[in-house]
């Protein structure tokens, strides 16, 4: 038997055959099908969004519980040189200023303070007695009274300057 | 509007039952006969008609136009589920073939050509699958030895290689048949 006998037989075949399709029943089997998939997809996507939900007020709670503890020390402003020291030409964090702090000029902590490159503001809490140090005025039953200030800490890690600050209740 | 079956399917994704339901119309023909001269059996072209349409549901994302167009997508998927059935089981049940076109020829030519056309079947269906599976896709679907190619993961010089050593053996067992008949 040729080749070509072969191939006029599978031709034959082929066109016996060319109507032949799937039973009706399968199309209606499978839009049944697609329609519960889709469904069950936006279930899905339902009961996702219901089981997470209840859980995004305490990841909340919990991210500002992280950012509360793990918060840097406040840093304040700068203003240059009303101390004795070189020039404080750049601060790695600047605050914008509390409208209702009032602060005292900055007070030299190094004699002779070597260059000042650059540091970090720190607010701190000290007793008044800081402020007597320095030579500011304080009355002798205000000594142990808790004031706040900002220590400017050189990028070595050495305290060069420190201000007091005052809050102005209004 | 006739969209093409990347458009059909992008829609599908989206969850539009029309387009799935016109992309099975235009494409269950081909898979149900691929199926069928496959497995030679009604019921298991029928489930594998069935599982090619609800994979391309499933995985209808992963199709990549790149290596092939949708139709060899599905007879990719088609092939997978037949030769999983062909290793179950190899034992062949007769399938009731239904001619919807009645021939303009007298009775006795009828009869003649529904038989030749029922050996060649057999015939077919008789190849080891390897060879079977190139048969069925160039000769009965007429797809090119390229898209063949696409569809069983192989060279087109593979492709030419199984058709030629295909139409070998079913010459011999056509021979063989028509020998059988006349003794």
């Amino acid at each position: 038997m040729s080749d070509d006998s072969i191939q006029d037989l599978l031709r034959a075949l082929a066109e016996a055959d060319a109507s032949t399709e799937a039973p009706p029943e399968i199309e209606m089997r499978l839009r049944k099908k697609f329609r519960s998939r889709k469904r069950r997809r936006a279930w899905q996507g339902i009961a996702q969004w219901a089981l997470w939900a209840p859980l995004v007020p305490a990841a909340a709670a919990v991210v500002m519980l992280f950012v509360f503890v793990h918060r840097k020390p406040a840093v304040a402003p700068v203003s240059p040189v009303s101390i004795n020291t070189p020039a404080l030409p750049y601060l790695e964090q600047v605050v914008p200023p509390q409208p209702e702090e009032i602060v005292t000029d900055f007070f030299p902590l190094m004699h002779p303070a070597p260059p000042f490159g650059r540091g970090k503001l720190l607010r701190v809490e000290l007793p008044a007695s800081a402020m007597k140090m320095v030579g500011l005025p304080v009355h002798e039953e205000h000594l142990a009274d808790a004031v706040q200030a900002d220590v400017l800490v050189g990028e070595e890690g050495l305290p060069r300057a420190i201000r007091f600050v005052k809050f102005d209740i209004k | 509007m006739n969209e093409s079956d990347e458009t059909l399917l992008a829609r599908i994704l989206d969850g539009d039952e029309e387009a799935f339901a016109a992309l099975y119309r235009r494409r269950q023909g081909p898979v149900y006969r691929f199926a069928l001269h496959m497995t030679n059996r009604v019921a298991a072209a029928e489930d594998i008609t069935q599982e090619v349409f609800l994979a391309l549901l499933e995985n209808g994302h992963r199709f990549d136009s790149s290596r092939g167009n949708l139709l060899s997508f599905l007879y990719g998927i088609a092939r997978n589920h037949a030769l999983r059935r062909i290793e179950k089981s190899w034992r062949m049940e007769p399938v009731a073939f239904v001619d919807d076109q009645p021939g303009t020829e007298d009775l006795l030519n009828d009869l003649m050509r529904r038989e030749t056309v029922e050996q060649v079947r057999q015939a077919v269906v008789s190849l080891p699958p390897m060879y079977r599976e190139a048969v069925v896709l160039c000769y009965l679907e007429n797809l090119s030895y390229e898209e063949a190619a696409a569809v069983l993961e192989c060279p087109v010089g593979t492709v030419r290689s199984r058709l030629s050593r295909g139409r070998l053996i079913l010459a011999q067992k056509l021979i063989g048949h028509a020998v059988g008949n006349c003794l």
